[in-house]
């Protein structure tokens, strides 16, 4: 009896053109790459933060590394009282002025039970509203998946438009894994319930860092159908 | 793989019966098209993008004798071991082999459609390990010792006092309430949560596989299928060779279209990539990867005039579309694949004698074949496969006399037309006077939902030909 490898193989054969190479070739660089969705906006950022509120993400701007940390101090202090956050070990991550918003991270892998994981993603996607992120010691996919809350910086210089841009761009790199997120963890399983926090993050919260009109947030809002999120929780002293 | 699709008749008259899970049915057939039909027309130009994906996976098809080597060079290149499985048993064996040599005792699984086909759990469970299926509405039906009735939610037909009861039973946590929903996902969490953490090995699935780059796609809304993926130290990747594709884009494009299709999302929540075991510098990641590629005769349907349905994505969508599967309810398929897929899948798979019910359990209305996103003639193939139970002769007597007596008849024109006037004057004049029938011989299965309305006084051809008469 020859091994299941061969026999399969045989049998595709069997029911294959057998074209040489170079012909597989030529019909698959004609296929292009298909239409992608129309952006909800024609500027980048704006599309892209409209999407993530769609996906059922809170956002926040951030113009420069400084403000960054407060909101995300401000995002910890309003959902857990809390300054405690773990973060990949991201030379990026690692280098943002922390005591600016009186916060220290433990940077390493997040364990079952943590508050909050921050991520830098290495893209966002504007067609999808999504962040990618890779695994490795930059940011354990334990990160993503493990914490309640998993927050995730975005560089504005990150975000591109089509889906399949962001995975060509990584193509070079080969990582392990390439988590592609676009919302908290969500499950219908229950008599179509939508319910987050399934299995992952219950909240999902995207600050896009770059220098961007102040009100493309608003406009997101407006874009994605949402009224004007509730005024936030004025700081602890920070 | 175990069916009881003959018993379709039977079994769907069981099915309607049940008041509550038919609303609930008839709830997914009108909320699940919306969110569809919604998803469709923000994207733009959907059809393109169908056109593009069907293109593409037919140019896959017509190569796999070029991609599956491609990707499994690739996939070895990345660290991974491939494996062949000519059936089910043979997946089943090797997928417990593996278990075996690491001396597991715990097991992790994503959602795997591939694996409810091989019946995997039993063959684990009956060497002495413990599968958890982690997708909730996997976990939900395998607490209850039930099988899927839909290929995406497979405890959808479960109403929720039912899934409150099964989880106040099977989890020894005390009294508790569990009054609604999210309290019953925030239990199944905890649950399961220590279960990711203790696994030995992780069991998932594949939506698609690269064969430029080895890597396999894997999309999830709970996140679960990357726990699996991620936290135990053997990972086991679990799928069948037509879902190779040939380049990292191609699964992009398949992505825009299989969520749109399933659940009206412009991409699930969690879309990821796996390439293979950790490496170097990695601080997480299962140490070793194996993929199993299943073949279990879709060697032959690559090779039959049913090579179309080797595009299928699993999205669902036919299932939510079909009036037949939103009637009769998934357990009525007797298979792991229910509506208008499983009706071409499951006799592809077993074989015709076993199911030979299934392709006529279709009202041939199309909507399955609209909605499908991989552009596959879905009645069309429940026709051919019709034809098939036909030559070979495997319907009751009375329906092969009937129908031969039918075609016969049709074939006279003369006598056809003489026999069908003869009937509709006749039930004209019997019905006239109520306007309908509520019985009807040959027919109380049709009556007895519905009365069948009286024709009107001629046959088409007779008003046809005294118009033409009066027109001269």
């Amino acid at each position: 009896m020859s091994d299941a490898r061969s026999d399969i193989l045989a049998r595709i054969r069997h029911a294959s053109a057998c074209l040489p190479e170079a012909e597989v070739k030529l019909a698959l660089s004609r296929l292009g790459a298909g239409p992608s969705a129309t952006l909800p906006h024609p500027d980048l950022a704006i599309a892209f933060l409209t999407n993530v509120l769609k996906n059922q993400g809170t956002v926040d701007i951030a113009s420069s590394r400084s403000e960054a940390v407060v909101v995300i101090g401000k995002y910890l202090y309003e959902h857990h009282r809390s300054r405690k956050l773990v973060a990949g070990n991201d030379a990026r991550l690692a280098a943002l002025p922390w005591r600016d918003a009186g916060l220290l991270p433990r940077f390493g892998e997040a364990e079952s039970g943590e508050l909050a994981a921050l991520s830098y993603a290495v893209a966002g996607i504007a067609e999808t509203g999504s962040i990618v992120t890779c695994t490795g010691r930059n940011n354990p996919a334990a990160n993503n998946l493990l914490p309640e809350d998993h927050i995730v910086i975005v560089a504005l210089d990150d975000l591109v438009e089509r889906y399949d841009e962001a995975l060509d761009a990584l193509q070079s790199q080969r990582p392990r894994g390439i988590n592609v997120i676009s919302g908290p963890s969500g499950t219908a399983d229950i008599a179509m319930h939508m319910v987050h926090g399934a299995h992952g993050p219950r909240r999902w919260h995207v600050v896009l860092l770059g220098h961007v009109p102040a009100d493309c947030v608003e406009h997101a809002q407006a874009l994605a159908g949402l009224a004007n999120e509730r005024q936030a929780e004025p700081l602890p002293d920070a | 793989m175990t069916i009881s699709s003959n018993d379709f008749i039977a079994q769907s008259v069981v099915a309607l019966q049940e008041a509550e899970r038919l609303r609930t049915r008839k709830e997914l057939g009108k909320h699940m098209p919306a969110l569809r039909t919604r998803a469709v027309e923000e994207f733009g130009d959907f059809e393109g993008l169908r056109e593009h994906v069907a293109n593409v996976r037919q140019h896959a098809l017509d190569n796999l004798d070029y991609y599956l080597p491609q990707f499994e060079q690739q996939a070895i290149d990345n660290g991974n071991q491939v494996h062949y499985a000519r059936t089910g048993a043979e997946l089943n064996d090797l997928v417990l082999s593996i278990c075996q040599r690491h001396n597991a005792r715990k097991i992790a699984k994503g959602k795997s459609m591939v694996t409810e086909e091989t019946e995997l759990n039993h063959h684990l469970e009956r060497a002495g390990l413990e599968v958890v299926e982690t997708d909730l509405g996997e976990y939900i039906i395998q607490q209850a010792g039930e099988t899927p009735s839909h290929i995406v939610g497979p405890a959808l037909h479960k109403p929720e006092a039912e899934i409150r009861e099964l989880f106040l039973d099977k989890h020894p946590l005390g009294p508790r309430e569990l009054e609604d929903p999210p309290a019953m996902v925030e239990e199944a969490r905890s649950v399961l949560r220590e279960h990711f953490l203790s696994a030995d090995v992780g069991i998932v699935g594949a939506n698609a596989l690269i064969a430029e780059n080895g890597y396999s796609l894997l999309v999830t809304n709970e996140g679960n299928g990357d726990l699996c993926a991620n936290l135990p130290n053997i990972l086991i990747v679990c799928t069948t060779m037509e879902r190779v594709l040939p380049r990292a884009r191609d699964a992009a494009a398949l992505v825009r279209l299989l969520t749109r299709s399933t659940t009206g999302q412009s991409i699930s929540c969690y879309t990821s990539y796996y390439s293979g075991p950790r490496r170097q510098d990695d601080i997480d990641g299962p140490l070793e990867t194996h993929y199993v590629l299943l073949d279990n005769k879709r060697s032959d349907i690559l090779a039959s005039d049913y090579k179309d349905m080797l595009q299928c994505m699993r999205c669902g969508a036919c299932l939510n579309h079909c009036p037949v599967y939103i009637g009769a309810g998934g357990h009525a398929y007797g298979s792991v694949y229910q509506g208008p897929m499983g009706s071409v899948l499951t006799p592809l798979l077993s074989s015709l004698e076993e199911s030979h019910t299934l392709p006529s359990a279709c009202t041939t209305c199309g909507r399955c074949a609209e909605v499908c996103p991989a552009n596959i003639p879905l009645p069309d193939l429940l026709r051919d496969l019709r034809h098939d139970e036909s030559r070979s002769k495997l319907g009751s007597g009375r329906w092969r006399v009937s129908m031969k007596l039918h075609a016969w008849v049709s074939q006279h024109p003369r006598l056809y037309q003489l026999l069908t006037g003869l009937g509709v004057r006749t039930l004209h004049r019997m019905g006239r006077r109520r306007g309908g029938f509520s019985r009807l011989p040959f027919a109380s299965g049709w009556t007895q939902e519905r009365d069948f309305p009286a024709p009107q006084k001629d046959t088409f051809m007779h008003q046809y030909r005294k118009q033409a008469a009066q027109d001269e």
